[in-house]
């Protein structure tokens, strides 16, 4: 099963070129990604620990995308080279996959407490 | 650990007491019964900040068993990872290496008691200082890197000891500490939110937690119950962030300061542990700084920006084109100065804060804060105007005519000092301002090896432990800069040996 949706991931990586997915509406009222479609038609149970009730945790990220230090993110994006927020000097490995992403709307990075003008919602 | 479960009778009435008639919806009503553990843990930390960071990995080094930290954001590191990082250590490397020879702990405490005006708590400050090069001893060994022969003499320190990390944010010590605590084997966990403490009578037993919790929303994740055996260490920092509760403790704090700490600062679990009798000290000496720009997040640029802004420059009320203060006062006279700047609904006038960009066009102050657009290069007072809402006619007669004062070296209006002060041409670097609230002196009363005491005993609450920015009556009226990071990593270590020294008297 892991083993499908990592084939699927990187087909998807790989012909669209893309990492971070536009946000669509996937079943009913629910937003998602268009690179998590797959996911959906399997339920809500991957990544909620079994039940849509449940918040998610990193732990349905990681399996997929491995952790924040292995994700490379595209340094020309990038407003200066320190604006790296999967190594981020203040927190590096110390973040949670939630703190700048969300699934089902559009989010700002922890950074952008601060940091206003660096990054935007994704 | 899920099937595991450990059960806890209760003797009747013992836990809580009268307390909790006032928190509904608390433990109160499963505590009459029993409690079913989901886990326990030797050593249990809230708050991952330095202090948290520092104590986890010190106990863990004690030998004295597995050691849980708590942190009910979605990042390691609270307040601390994002702060200057700043650390005054008497007697460092570098500060030998240029020649000072003559500074020792009680040379900072000096220093520290001048700002405390009285309020201070010497014998704490003093363990603290004694603590220092420890904490920089921990620090090294951990992997932090400092700026390379850099040590300078900060705001009210009569010696240059301040030494600052390689990148200038706490974060690169807090990245370390973790880093070094999960090598170790001590266990992290985010969004654990303590929902409550469960006593038995005098003793902290363990706490009630909502685990996957989503700041703020207290609604997220669900309530499970962690035992301590051997300790619970708060180190969950300040409250600057509790609008509600600054707003009561100091009613001139006003709901429109920001504040330059991390969203979660709050606080909600030194409330917890006064709730449970901990004894709160000084909660109405909160610090502030009248350098914050409402146009960026946080502690910011606009600090060192108004460095130059201050001594070069002047400060204009955009309501009537005007200087309204003397721009070399004290925090306290320009934070109210600043602050009576409203429109007629209540709502901030920000002032602006102008001075000659030519002089400092590559000044890194300058640049970060033009590339950040919380400051703006403008050609012409037209533009300023324009730009700020201004009446264009009354800045350019306050601007002539501070010109011809700074020509004088004299400031008739309010009587600044001169000295720094350069004839305003344009083009101009223009900034915002506003105040912002930055640190709480006060908090819970500790005895000097970080025992928390209990207000109504004024004895120790057996088994808690507070350390860091949550205790209180420290520093006294004012903290210097420099010294919270030293106070955390410092008492992260004195609550290690402390707690040990009070598993061998228990045996």
């Amino acid at each position: 099963m892991n083993k499908l949706l990592l084939t699927a991931l990187l087909s998807f990586v790989v012909s669209q070129g893309a990492v971070a997915g536009e946000l669509v509406k996937m079943k009913g009222s629910t937003k998602g990604r268009v690179n998590h479609e797959f996911i959906y038609q399997d339920g809500c149970q991957s990544c909620h620990q079994g039940s849509g009730k449940k918040n998610a945790t990193d732990a349905a990220c990681v399996e997929c995308h491995g952790d924040i230090n292995s994700i490379d993110v595209d340094e020309t994006k990038l407003a200066i080279p320190e604006a790296d927020p999967h190594k981020s000097l203040h927190y590096n490995q110390g973040a949670s996959c939630l703190a700048c992403h969300g699934e089902h709307e559009k989010k700002a990075p922890v950074c952008a407490e601060c940091h206003r003008t660096w990054f935007e919602e994704m | 650990m899920q099937g595991r479960r450990n059960f806890l009778k209760l003797a009747a009435g013992a836990t809580v007491g009268g307390v909790a008639a006032t928190l509904p919806g608390t433990v109160q009503a499963k505590s009459c019964g029993e409690i079913s553990w989901s886990e326990t843990v030797d050593t249990l930390v809230v708050g991952s900040g330095f202090a948290g960071l520092s104590a986890a990995l010190n106990v863990k080094r004690q030998g004295l068993g597995s050691v849980l930290v708590l942190e009910k954001m979605q990042v390691i590191g609270g307040n601390s990872a994002i702060n200057g990082g700043w650390l005054a250590i008497p007697k460092n490397p570098t500060q030998l290496a240029q020649g000072i020879n003559d500074d020792s702990p009680e040379e900072l405490i000096k220093d520290q008691i001048i700002s405390g005006r009285g309020m201070h708590n010497e014998a704490a400050l003093r363990q603290i200082a004694n603590h220092a090069l420890d904490a920089y001893e921990l620090c090294i060994d951990t992997g932090v890197k400092f700026k390379k022969d850099f040590n300078i003499q900060v705001g009210g320190h009569n010696k240059a000891r301040a030494i600052r990390t390689q990148h200038g944010t706490g974060g690169d010590i807090t990245t370390k500490l973790y880093e070094a605590g999960v090598k170790e084997g001590v266990d992290y966990r985010l969004q654990h939110y303590i929902e409550d403490f469960i006593m038995d009578g005098q003793q902290i037993i363990g706490v009630k937690v909502r685990k996957n919790y989503r700041f703020p929303d207290l609604k997220t994740g669900s309530s499970v119950f962690i035992k301590a055996n051997k300790a619970v260490i708060l180190a969950n920092g300040g409250f600057a962030r509790n609008m509600a509760l600054r707003e009561v403790v100091d009613p001139s704090l006003d709901p429109t300061l920001d504040c330059t700490n991390a969203l979660g600062a709050t606080g909600e679990v030194t409330l917890t542990a006064m709730a449970h009798g901990a004894l709160p000290v000084h909660m109405n000496l909160i610090q502030t700084g009248h350098w914050g720009s409402p146009d960026e997040g946080g502690f910011g640029w606009s600090n060192a920006l108004l460095s130059i802004g201050w001594h070069q420059g002047a400060a204009i009320s955009v309501l009537n084109g005007k200087r309204f203060m003397d721009e070399r006062a004290d925090r306290k006279t320009c934070s109210e100065a600043i602050m009576k700047n409203r429109y007629q609904d209540g709502s901030p006038a920000y002032p602006i804060v102008l001075f000659n960009y030519n002089n400092y066009a590559e000044d890194h102050r300058v640049t970060r804060a033009i590339r950040d657009k919380m400051a703006w290069k403008l050609d012409s007072l037209d533009d300023v105007a324009a730009q700020f809402n201004i009446p264009a006619s009354e800045l350019k007669r306050s601007i002539s005519e501070y010109n011809t004062h700074v020509n004088a070296r004299k400031d008739p209006l309010f009587n600044r000092k001169m000295d720094t002060a350069e004839v305003l041409t344009g083009p101009f670097v223009v900034s915002r301002i506003w105040p912002k609230v930055h640190y709480c002196m006060g908090g819970l009363k500790t005895d000097l090896a970080a025992r928390v005491i209990d207000g109504r005993s004024m004895a120790p609450i057996k088994n808690l432990y507070a350390i860091g920015e949550v205790t209180g009556g420290i520093h006294g009226e004012a903290r210097l800069s420099s010294t919270s990071c030293l106070e955390c990593l410092a008492m992260g270590i004195v609550v290690s040996t402390t707690i040990k020294a009070d598993l061998k008297g228990a045996v």
